[in-house]
């Protein structure tokens, strides 16, 4: 019995800095967000009014907070497709296929996953710039005339977001199915192989179903490191613009919690989003439940 | 033993996590230790004048001042604290960061409010603005009439004409002033001079002479206009309100006046911004976001845009950039709508006040007059900050000179903005329904009529949300 109860204080110990931590800086706070989304206040406002619903009401009205929302599910699923098809493929083909210099390829997927969205945006400032930029002179010479391609423009920045979150995304996944890729043991391809599956098979029949569990997780990363960095890339390279065209659900936050002085507001948008990615995981994990596979 | 073992680790673990803990104690009593230099120098000359100053009510208080360092940078308001502080024995701790916003932020979201904060309008976390908003700034009407420290002269009478009577400084329009005006600076549309020369073309002093040289250099591959960002636009608005309607319409416009957008006046200003819309480098809304914004300067560097609108720190901004030979700046108003009538630029300033928590109200207040004395003006001159204050221009230098004599050279004064409006309840800012979709006029994304009928729509709730 008194062992027990030392056992239960150790534990209660061991946990007690990490629960405590957790709900200082993430429980507490969360709740704070909820709580300010049902006031009319300002950043440093001294006094609150509280309005009830009012500002969740306001934002439903809100066209510009449609609008960034749009944005923001549009970058979810297109950024998502893509960075997993292509992490997918190489990841297959950097573990399956002999290929030389796979090391230099695993790195060089990898290297924009360490930069800082600030110097990628530098980079991809130099990719889209519409005289001197890379991709427009990439783009002329296949057309044998100057191409002036707006790529920052209204009608393309949202394209342009997309494509530099694939490029600075795909390493990092690429590198995590590698992992759970490498693990399934050769014998399987091997006995199928024998039984005359090809590689695309061989993909589709025992890759895919392996890492089933790993998959899992990462579609839970991409929706919400997508809502995370979509706030830093908009940030950094397009401040919202033109025009708005390139807001998101969270520099919108922003704008109204800071630049418009309705931090209740802008609290608002913040239950919103948290309540949808929270939402939109759990559809995802329950939509991708599987018996899991053992080897 | 094992437990004797786990014992210890479990203490150390609690020691560390208290540990975690008591280090933000510590921090936030080793933040104002850090600032200690600048408070270490301000106190050195106070020791020495404490018996000079010993008429000041308040000697040996302490103040805290929280100063946005710009491309004036921070040294000045050392200097300047220094002989605040030297003058009368009021010690300044001071605070300067670039971003200054997050550096008192969150203190002051815990109460802790600074005595002074020099942070001027229209930055992006707009903290002026949500003060103004929540009326949360010092009457400062009284620090008009007061003398100014070491000097016998009245601060309202060193002030220039006009400062001190804008929505700027008076948000409420109800005849009391709220935010002292710092470091001035004309805006107005900037422009290569040696091309102009070269060419023999000659700066339009009316739009339909600007849209005569816009055809004639689109002939040779020039466009007539371009802008760093949208957020330019706001000293290039006021302007042309001015020019077309004078200050009457202005006024009328800024408080969102019932049926001013369509009065003929207004139908004019849409009409200018529209056409210019069309004479504007195509590449320029690509690039009016906060990271490009200087390819859309190095247009004119580089001969391929004309005319932007900006302000005179535009020389300092770019001096490292490359330009065309022969390239020199050159300043004009906004052209007039009529021949012979008014071409205006832009004033713009900062902006100091006392946030509504400041514990030393009456030394802030003695702080803010001596922003205003010779030694502060001068101080702040060395660096470039041109105080709002009577006969500054003959202390000035360089470029400096040629762009502060605009007024001079029969260009007039506009000041001003947009009333305050309860942003809780208008969930847009002025530049949004205004100045942004300038790119989408640009771009051919919008047309005029959607423009204006955007406008009209928020200018309509704003005038209901008047903060008052």
């Amino acid at each position: 019995m008194k062992k027990r109860s030392g056992r239960n204080g150790f534990i209660f110990l061991c946990a007690a800095p990490a629960v405590i931590l957790f709900t200082v800086f993430m429980v507490i706070p969360t709740i704070n967000v909820f709580r300010m989304s049902l006031f009319k206040r300002s950043a440093y406002s001294t006094t609150e009014d509280f309005v009830g619903l009012d500002n969740f009401t306001r934002l439903l009205k809100d066209t510009n907070f449609i609008r960034s929302m749009q944005n923001t599910i549009l970058l979810i699923v297109v950024v998502t497709i893509i960075t997993f098809g292509f992490a997918l493929v190489f990841a297959a083909i950097l573990t399956r296929e002999k290929i030389k210099g796979q090391n230099f390829f695993r790195i060089i997927f990898y290297i924009p996953n360490i930069l800082s969205v600030v110097v990628i945006s530098a980079i991809f400032s130099a990719i889209y710039d519409t005289n001197n930029g890379t991709l427009n002179s990439l783009l002329s010479l296949f057309k044998g005339e100057a191409v002036a391609v707006l790529w920052k423009g209204e009608d393309m920045v949202m394209i342009s977001l997309i494509i530099a979150m694939v490029w600075q995304a795909i390493g990092y996944y690429m590198v995590m199915y590698m992992a759970s890729m490498a693990s399934i043991p050769q014998s399987l391809y091997e006995s199928t192989s024998l039984d005359g599956a090809g590689r695309i098979t061989q993909f589709f029949q025992i890759t895919l179903p392996l890492i089933w569990t790993n998959i899992r997780t990462t579609l839970t990363f991409f929706i919400i490191s997508t809502i995370n960095m979509a706030f830093l890339f908009v940030k950094a390279m397009t401040s919202g613009g033109p025009n708005g065209a390139s807001e998101v659900a969270l520099s919108y936050m922003y704008k109204q919690a800071y630049t418009n002085s309705s931090y209740g507001f802008g609290m608002a948008i913040g239950a919103l989003v948290f309540v949808f990615s929270f939402g939109l995981s759990a559809l995802v994990n329950a939509v991708t439940k599987r018996e899991p596979l053992e080897f | 033993m094992k437990k004797i073992l786990s014992i210890l680790l479990t203490a150390a673990m609690v020691m560390t996590m208290l540990a975690g803990c008591g280090s933000s104690a510590d921090d936030a009593a080793e933040a104002p230790a850090q600032e200690a230099p600048a408070a270490d120098e301000s106190e050195a000359p106070a020791d020495d004048a404490a018996d000079e100053a010993a008429e000041a009510p308040a000697e040996g208080a302490t103040i805290t001042v929280a100063a946005i360092e710009t491309a004036y940078g921070s040294e000045m308001w050392q200097e300047v604290c220094s002989a605040f502080t030297a003058e009368t024995g009021i010690n300044v701790e001071l605070i300067t960061d670039k971003n200054l916003e997050d550096v008192i932020g969150p203190s002051m979201q815990a109460g802790d409010f600074p005595d002074v904060i020099h942070l001027a309008t229209g930055r992006e976390k707009a903290l002026t603005e949500t003060f103004i908003k929540d009326q949360n700034i010092v009457d400062i009407t009284d620090v008009l009439s007061m003398t100014v420290p070491g000097e016998s002269a009245v601060v309202g009478d060193k002030i220039a004409g006009g400062f001190t009577e804008t929505s700027l400084t008076n948000p409420y329009g109800d005849g009391k002033t709220y935010l002292a005006p710092m470091f001035y600076s004309p805006c107005g549309l900037f422009y290569n001079a040696g091309l102009f020369e070269e060419k023999g073309w000659s700066v339009p002093t009316t739009w339909d002479e600007m849209w005569a040289l816009g055809d004639e250099a689109k002939a040779e591959g020039i466009s007539l206009f371009t802008y760093p960002t949208t957020g330019y636009f706001d000293a290039f608005f006021y302007a042309l309100m001015y020019s077309v309607g004078g200050a009457d319409f202005f006024d009328k416009a800024t408080n969102y006046e019932e049926g001013i957008w369509d009065t003929p006046e207004a139908q004019k200003c849409f009409e200018i911004v529209a056409k210019l819309a069309e004479y504007t480098e195509p590449t320029t809304p690509a690039q009016a976001n906060d990271q490009d914004f200087t390819k859309n300067q190095q247009l004119v560097l580089d001969n391929k845009a004309l005319f932007m609108p900006n302000g005179t720190w535009i020389v300092g901004e770019m001096a490292e950039a490359p330009r065309a030979d022969g390239f020199a700046w050159g300043m004009t108003a906004l052209p007039a709508v009529e021949a012979g009538g008014d071409g205006y630029s832009y004033t713009w300033f900062e902006q100091a006040w006392i946030p509504g928590g400041a514990e030393h109200q009456d030394e802030a207040k003695q702080f803010l007059a001596f922003l205003y004395s010779d030694a502060a003006c001068e101080i702040f001159a060395k660096a470039g900050a041109i105080q709002p204050v009577l006969n500054i221009a003959e202390k000035l230098e360089g470029d400096n000179q040629m762009f502060y004599a605009i007024y001079d050279n029969g260009a007039k004064a506009a000041m001003g903005n947009f009333a305050a409006y309860d942003g809780q309840v208008v969930s847009v800012t002025n530049r949004e329904i205004w100045f942004d979709p300038v790119n989408s006029l640009v771009s051919g994304n919008m047309t005029k009529d959607q423009w204006v009928e955007g406008i009209k729509e928020y200018n309509d709730q704003m005038r209901e949300n008047l903060v008052q």
